[in-house]
């Protein structure tokens, strides 16, 4: 069907699942051959009508009376197996991506939207829950049907049955054309459907400069212009797809036709009763039916396949290296870069040839200008990215050895974007450890200077931190960032402008708090005011990508070059 | 009838095109059963031929059905492809909507709501309304008029055989009526555990970060995972009924032929009617049968849908922000006279009506004047800007902006005196350019290089491989936070507007690119009137005046 069969992931919920979709298989055939049976009666008592007999209600009634409960009990038993086969397929496929996501290359988001996203996981595994629900145990139906009809049309005349078998493939053959250009016209209409929550979601997430420049109209046009491509789309799709459905219809027709005119000639010849031929054509309507339906449901497959396919690009993207090792080793050096190059994008390196050391326990800082790569260090040693070349090691194992959980578990950062889950402050906190009792999130949360201003919330650490946060400010978010980052409690604290959204009162304390959390730790700060790591042990002046200075606020002082000119400048804009 | 009225409106919205698109369905069923009529003639008059003998007449009938048949065929075409494609458009023209809502909503509704609710409605609740346009409604109307046209020849064949069949099927239909309320219970509750499964996601992904960082943040996934079954847990209920629905209609298929036999066989021997007409009747309501049943089975499901079409049009039709919040009608934009570019005259303001976040706090700020606003942090600084730009009603005091009173005037014209720079840059997707030209889309591109220039953005963005094409990405790696920061004052020196407004743009900057915000801000000096929030003295530096917010607020100054 020119989809490559690498649908795995997809393949492997099928099969877990697979008794269901046995017992539908199963039950497909009983209520097939129940509707066979009704009918072979119904043409029985025809031919006993025509034959002049008196025909007797009292025996066929009850036959057809114990076929049909046995038809709607298998039939309910079939419908409730298809649809469970379908939800819980879908239920673990979620549960699967989800786990993906979890542990997928850091980077696979840099490249693939929020709204992208969630538009796979909701809208296409929607639309493969459809696929699993009905298409695929109509298909089934379909097929067992025009077994079991087939098989009943060679039993009441052979001819008649070599006649539809030679007439039928063709029907397929256009289908299959069919398939293969629908299939293409869904992935784009899926690709549309992209774009436009994609629209949705940059104007939600930007409101609030959306709104103070008055870019309403700007989007309006976006969204216009995405429906209107998708109307464009629908109309090549359906034209084709409609096209296509007349010629299959009219060629559906023939064998139809050339079977009847066939039948007519039996009963001439006397081969076959009237009333013979009369369930002939009931049954040749229903086998029919089934034939219609087939490459019908082949095209809503191949619809279903597109969503299945672009699931498993999830599934197939890289995910993060994780090694076995979660211990740390006992060695003097925390932090030991080598010679590492790396780029977010493979043209312009961000890290050249970066080589340096940290030891256990020693405050470091970076400085530097704006894009020189210093979050991008931090990045680094969390396992967020991997390294272009070079080497880097923590707390001695390399970085590839290191199980990312327990590497990560290693490490308390602060970063510039505080991200709050939309729950408890508390819950916020709690995520730092959370086995943590009450009293050491409050403990935290004072060290973290933000203590007394959560008791002046109305619910204090049980207030809803809104996604939006209106409630805090963005230095509230910060010192709840740093509570959570105290509780955690991890022998290397990672400081990417901690204090930069404080006010100067608020970050000379909470200056003092973020020392005595460092006391015994492995730190290193990212600042850009040069005041806050003047006491840091050794100051890292980062250029392009390269280490240009290094040594204490002193021994750069008296080197007089890039760091001492930062400094002055700072200095003489701040006192 | 509350459905029935939701069924309206979701046919209003595509206005006059309606009725295009219900000629389409209603074309589209009748040139269908025409075919399908064709179809079981075919058939009929084999039989007829084979029982009197004329085969002489095969040739010439089968000829005339065929075309026919064709030609209906034919028309369906042309039907189905006017009412694919305006499916499709009542999507577009939907979505549209729910943007231009989405946009439009008091501020404090995005603060209230999470961004995966306003996602979800879009992917899910829009996409299932969809469905109505796209094919549930056609199921339960193509059924009914087929019915109908269907009804015609088998009433004229025997009217008395037809009743019965109508009668038992119209049975068979009540059942299936009844599972309507139950069904859409279920729908409205797998919507709700939808939206929060989105809600959890959008989490995970945005907040990726940390929940990698944090052992917990396993959590989310463990949250996501709960919904997630409990969702499939409530799905046992729809499947339950839909799986009565499903052998239910098996069943009566059987059943029906059971009393077509009985009723046929006794009408026979009674001489209402005769073998022949039977035998027509039997074929054709084969295919009445199943559209009765389709119909009975589809109603429900449109229902279902119908939950999602309430979900939208309950965003639809939540409060915009209003053009004024306090009066509707209002006089074309008066101005007072205009010392100042700003007054602000004891405003008092609570979130949530009991904790007062500014209480009675006056500022002026004069044309051409540079004012920092310093406090520390939560005494309601970001409050400010978000009432000098009319996010929220006030609950005393007033503000004039420019000669404009906020009580009096439009918030649109309000928002165009003022150019904000907030403290977290955000970037749209697309370019740099673009996202600096929304500061004013007819902007020319020497215009925007121009404004690039002066928040000293233009020599970073030159060096990156695209240069301004540079796509920005949501997670931004490529750019710094200094380097976003300057493509948000290039955007807002761009607007050129009267006042600039900063809240805090300076804070997450390094030194450097501090001093090259700036140095952007004091070419800017003196022309325009800049407000800026700021704690940092090299920043406050640059003000001509600076005003010191307290936790209980009046200012002093």
């Amino acid at each position: 069907m020119g989809i490559q069969m690498r649908k795995k992931i997809f393949v492997k919920c099928m099969i877990q699942y697979g008794w269901l979709l046995l017992i539908e298989a199963v039950l497909a055939i009983i209520v097939s051959y129940t509707m066979v049976q009704g009918n072979k009666v119904i043409s029985v008592v025809i031919d006993d009508m025509l034959g002049g007999k008196e025909v007797l209600f009292a025996s066929f009634v009850i036959q057809f009376l114990i076929f049909t409960a046995v038809g709607v009990l298998a039939s309910f038993i079939q419908s409730i197996a298809a649809l469970k086969y379908g939800v819980y397929t879908c239920t673990k496929y979620k549960d699967l991506v989800v786990e993906k996501l979890y542990s997928i290359e850091y980077k696979y988001f840099d490249s693939n939207y929020v709204a992208t996203l969630l538009n796979k996981v909701i809208g296409d595994l929607g639309e493969i829950a459809g696929f699993l629900e009905s298409v695929l145990p109509q298909m089934i139906s379909n097929i067992i049907a025009i077994i079991i009809y087939s098989v009943y049309i060679a039993q009441l005349n052979l001819g008649l049955w070599i006649v539809i078998v030679v007439s039928y493939p063709l029907i397929f053959w256009i289908a299959n054309i069919l398939v293969k250009k629908i299939s293409g016209l869904q992935n784009i209409f899926r690709q549309k459907v992209d774009k436009m929550a994609e629209i949705v979601q940059d104007a939600v997430n930007g409101i609030l400069v959306l709104r103070s420049f008055g870019m309403e109209q700007i989007f309006q046009k976006k969204m216009h212009r995405a429906a209107k491509e998708l109307v464009e789309n629908e109309e090549k799709r359906t034209q084709m797809t409609n096209t296509s459905m007349v010629i299959r219809k009219v060629v559906q027709w023939l064998p139809n036709i050339i079977s009847a005119v066939y039948a007519v000639y039996l009963v001439q010849q006397g081969n076959i009763s009237l009333g013979g031929l009369v369930a002939f054509i009931l049954v040749l309507n229903k086998f029919v039916e089934a034939f219609i339906e087939l490459p019908f449901c082949m095209v809503d497959a191949s619809a279903g396949m597109v969503c299945i396919k672009r699931m498993e690009e999830i599934f197939d993207a890289k995910e993060e290296i994780s090694g076995t090792e979660c211990v740390p080793m006992e060695v003097n050096v925390a932090i030991c870069f080598d010679k590492v190059n790396f780029g977010y994008t493979q043209d312009n390196l961000v890290l050249q040839n970066l080589s340096f050391e940290v030891k256990k326990g020693e405050n470091i800082a970076f400085v530097g200008e704006s894009g020189g790569g210093k979050s991008t260090i931090f990045h680094l040693l969390c396992g967020f990215y991997e390294k272009t070349s070079g080497s880097y090691q923590l707390m001695g194992r390399r970085i590839e050895d290191w199980n990312r959980n327990a590497l990560r578990q290693q490490i308390a950062l602060v970063s510039q974007n505080v991200f709050l889950f939309p729950t408890t402050v508390e819950e916020n906190i709690l995520y730092g450890n959370p086995k943590a009792t009450h009293e050491e999130i409050i403990e935290a949360c004072k060290k973290a200077e933000i203590h007394a201003f959560i008791m002046t919330l109305p619910q204090g650490y049980q207030t809803i931190v809104g996604e939006r946060g209106a409630i805090l400010s963005g230095g509230q978010k910060q010192r709840i960032s740093i509570a959570r980052a105290i509780l955690k409690d991890a022998p290397i604290l990672l400081l990417d402008e901690p204090t930069s959204a404080l006010d100067v009162e608020t970050e000379s304390s909470i200056q003092d708090a973020i020392g005595a959390v460092m006391a015994g730790r492995t730190c290193i700060t990212i600042a850009h005011r040069l005041s806050t790591i003047v006491h840091a042990d050794k100051i890292l002046v980062l250029k392009q990508g390269h280490i240009v200075e290094w040594g204490t606020h002193e021994e750069l002082m008296a080197l007089g070059q890039v760091y001492a000119a930062m400094y002055g400048e700072a200095n003489n804009e701040e006192l | 009838m509350k459905n029935y009225k939701l069924f309206i409106r979701s046919m209003k919205v595509m206005g006059k095109r309606m009725y295009l698109y219900l000629g389409a369905i209603f074309v589209m069923s009748v040139t269908f059963s025409m075919f399908s009529i064709m179809s079981s003639l075919l058939m009929k008059s084999v039989v007829d031929i084979a029982q009197v003998g004329e085969y002489q007449k095969l040739a010439g009938t089968i000829i005339v059905i065929v075309v026919v048949g064709v030609v209906s065929l034919l028309i369906y075409r042309i039907a189905t492809i006017r009412y694919n494609v305006e499916a499709k458009r009542v999507y577009g023209v939907l979505s549209e909507a729910v943007l231009e809502v989405e946009m439009r909503l008091p501020y404090s509704y995005y603060e209230k709501h999470h961004s995966g609710e306003i996602i979800s409605k879009i992917l899910y609740d829009l996409a299932k309304m969809g469905d109505i346009y796209g094919s549930r409604l056609r199921r339960v109307v193509m059924p009914f008029i087929q019915v109908v046209v269907f009804l015609i020849p088998m009433f004229l064949l025997s009217w008395q055989l037809t009743l019965c069949l109508v009668g038992v099927n119209a049975i068979m239909m009540g059942l299936e009526m009844m599972m309507l309320n139950p069904m859409h219970k279920v729908s409205t509750e797998l919507s709700a555990i939808n939206t929060k499964m989105t809600s959890r996601l959008s989490d995970l992904l945005q907040g990726m970060e940390q929940v990698r960082m944090y052992a917990s943040g396993y959590k989310t996934i463990d949250e996501f995972k709960t919904q997630n079954h409990c969702y499939a847990k409530k799905s046992n209920k729809m499947i339950l009924y839909s799986a009565c629905l499903e052998s239910g209609g098996k069943g009566f298929e059987l059943l029906c032929s059971l009393v077509f036999l009985v009723v046929g066989i006794y009408f026979v021997e009674k001489g209402y009617t005769t073998l022949g007409a039977l035998t027509a009747i039997y074929t054709m309501y084969g295919v009445f049968s199943f559209q009765f049943l389709q119909m009975g089975r589809y109603i429900p499901e449109l229902v279902g849908c119908l939950v999602n079409a309430k979900n939208i049009f309950d965003f639809l039709d939540e409060a915009r922000e209003p053009q004024n919040w306090y009066t509707d009608s209002f006089a074309k934009e008066k101005y007072i006279k205009k010392e100042f570019a700003i007054t602000i005259n004891s405003v008092t303001f609570s979130y949530d009506g009991e904790n007062a976040v500014l209480q009675n706090f006056s500022l002026q700020v004069k044309s051409g004047e540079c004012v920092a606003i310093t406090g520390a942090s939560g005494c309601g600084k970001t409050t400010l800007s978000k009432l000098l730009l009319g996010l929220y009603p006030l609950d005393g005091g007033t503000i004039i902006i420019n000669g404009l009173d906020i009580k009096e005037c439009h918030l649109t014209a309000l928002r165009k005196q003022i150019a904000y720079v907030p403290q977290e840059p955000y970037l749209f997707n697309g370019s740099i350019e673009e996202n600096i030209r929304m500061g004013r889309p007819d902007a020319t591109e020497e215009e925007i290089i121009k404004a690039a220039k002066q928040a000293n953005a233009h020599e970073f963005i030159i060096q990156l491989s695209q240069g301004y094409q540079t796509k920005v990405g949501e997670r931004g790696n490529n750019l710094s936070g200094g380097q976003r920061q300057r493509i948000a004052i290039a955007r807002a020196i761009l607007k050129d507007s009267p006042i600039i407004l900063m809240d805090e743009a300076t804070s997450a900057l390094d030194n450097e690119s501090e001093q090259l915000v700036n140095d952007a801000l004091k070419n800017l000096q003196r022309q325009k009137t800049i407000v800026m929030i700021a704690h940092r003295p090299s920043t406050i530096q640059l003000a001509d005046r600076v005003c010191c917010m307290e936790e209980e607020t009046s200012a002093y100054q």
